[in-house]
């Protein structure tokens, strides 16, 4: 399998490096990740924030064949702490070589596993103690699970042929929650109007977010509008 | 106790995995008259083989007594695909943060009535508690889980009741199925823990968890023998019935003269210590 590096290539790559930087600056971060594996094609599309030194050794020694916050890390459903990955095969070669380049050990890895088979693993890394790496962790998880999941969808959704194949399905309760919020209600209004709880309102909204690639509520109205998937107001 | 197997651990749990998938088939092939597949006395369909995380409940053998398995729900999931009926031909909800839970079951023949730390009640808030806190700590903030309309009362009188259904309830072999919604909230998580009256932490220990995996060493008995302080009457694991078990199965695995002195010594240490009554091994099996 290539890699290949979409950091390298024009504005729509661009992006997705843009990406990663904000997610370490906003999430108190060193380094983040992203390696997609792409069943159709049989390559890892992957760009990374890590110093091209690094970028370039890693390549260059095939480590994405022996990775084990690739390999082992796709087979789980949960982000995935590197601790546990400590007694994996080649996890000290890589880390070893990595230390040089100022790259820490302490990382987490999040699979996403979509729909046509396809899988992204988004990893993260901070140098700092256990105690201050727990809380962080708990404290962005949740959000670097969006972030995960907006990053792959948006990769593979870059594939021409994905993109003719697929539009985004939304469920009538989606469509009716959406449109409420379209119309200026609040998430509570919504609840009381389709008779459902609030965070019932709440889980549908965040579903149709994922479901149309939007990262917040204004942007999933503004699509599904021009999908002519809702009216709009 | 509670478990984690997944895709990267998988391999050393074979043993508790194939028990789990024989509770599956005593509950949803015989006892829920579920259109799944059986075979050998299991019950395996396609979504196990796409490394899902199992949360096991464990009773204090050591033996599978509960268990569900979680999918994500940005991919291949039971809603998406074989149980699309319950969403009324809708799609499926998919979110970063939602997962998909199914197959929860608990072992009604092996546990008993009441709220005892052996019965049902408990094996399913435990298995409850348990779930919710493995993906509250996955960053995951909510669950849809398939079940049936018993479990559906259970989760309401143990106070984790679903905050919302998606779909309809829908006929399914002897009984029907229907999707709840549960957060991973703490209040949540605490409900279910106060009414079963769970305290600390339910995931196994490492140590634990390195005795229940395939082909593990039995600590040996020379060293148990040194060591008889950690059978201390205070622990209430070490109930006279489940010692004099295990004290007969040290016996019989013994392999060597040393061996057995070595476990005859803990018998008697222990029968001095009036932890098992005498007389109730057979010392002679060899």
């Amino acid at each position: 399998m290539a890699v290949i590096d979409l950091s390298k290539r024009d504005a729509p790559a661009n992006d997705l490096r843009q990406f990663l930087d904000t997610v370490c600056d906003t999430h108190e971060l060193d380094y983040a990740a992203y390696a997609g594996v792409n069943p159709i094609a049989q390559t890892v599309h992957g760009f990374v924030n890590y110093p091209d030194e690094w970028q370039q050794l890693y390549v260059d020694q095939n480590f994405q064949h022996r990775d084990p916050t690739l390999l082992a890390a796709s087979r789980s459903i949960a982000p995935v702490d590197w601790k546990r990955l400590h007694r994996e095969e080649s996890f000290d070669t890589i880390f070893h070589a990595a230390h040089d380049f100022g790259i820490s050990k302490q990382g987490l890895t999040i699979p996403v596993r979509g729909p046509y088979g396809d899988i992204g693993l988004f990893s993260v890394t901070r140098d700092c103690s256990e105690r201050e790496w727990q809380l962080l962790k708990s404290s962005i998880l949740s959000e670097l699970q969006a972030a995960a999941v907006h990053l792959h969808d948006h990769v593979v959704q870059s594939h021409d042929m994905v993109r003719r194949l697929t539009h985004p399905a939304l469920s009538q309760r989606e469509t009716d929650v959406l449109q409420w919020i379209a119309a200026g209600k609040t998430q509570q209004d919504v609840g009381d109007i389709l008779a459902i709880s609030s965070r019932t309102v709440e889980v549908h909204l965040r579903s149709s977010r994922t479901k149309l690639g939007a990262l917040t509520t204004a942007q999933a109205v503004g699509r599904a509008i021009s999908l002519g998937l809702i009216h709009p107001g | 106790m509670i478990l984690i197997v997944d895709g990267l651990n998988r391999h050393r749990y074979s043993n508790l995995i194939d028990e789990m998938f024989a509770l599956r088939a005593r509950v949803f092939k015989d006892r829920l008259g579920w259109d799944v597949v059986v075979k050998d006395g299991k019950e395996i369909d396609e979504f196990d083989s796409l490394d899902p995380a199992y949360v096991l409940g464990l009773d204090d053998d050591g033996h599978v007594v509960a268990c569900v398995r979680a999918l994500q729900t940005t991919g291949p999931h039971m809603l998406s695909d074989v149980f699309s009926d319950i969403l009324d031909g809708e799609p499926p909800l998919r979110s970063p943060t939602l997962w998909e839970s199914t197959r929860f079951c608990v072992d009604t023949d092996r546990l008993s009535g009441g709220k005892s730390r052996n019965s049902v009640s408990y094996a399913t808030c435990e298995l409850m508690a348990g779930s919710l806190e493995f993906a509250r700590e996955s960053g995951i903030t909510d669950i849809v889980t398939v079940i049936d309309p018993i479990m559906n009362r259970v989760l309401k009188r143990s106070d984790c009741v679903p905050y919302g259904y998606v779909g309809s309830t829908k006929p399914m072999g002897k009984t029907s199925a229907m999707a709840a919604l549960l957060d991973c909230t703490e209040e949540r998580i605490n409900r279910i823990r106060a009414f079963a009256g769970i305290e600390g932490d339910i995931f196994v220990d490492d140590a634990t968890a390195r005795a229940l995996e395939d082909g593990a060493e039995t600590p040996s008995t020379a060293t148990m023998a040194s060591e008889p302080a950690q059978f201390a009457p205070e622990d209430a694991k070490a109930t006279p019935s489940a010692l004099q078990a295990w004290c007969q199965e040290q016996l019989g695995a013994a392999s060597s003269t040393s061996e057995r002195t070595a476990a005859l010594d803990l018998v008697a240490t222990l029968q001095d210590a009036g932890m098992i009554p005498e007389g109730t091994l057979s010392l002679n099996k060899v």
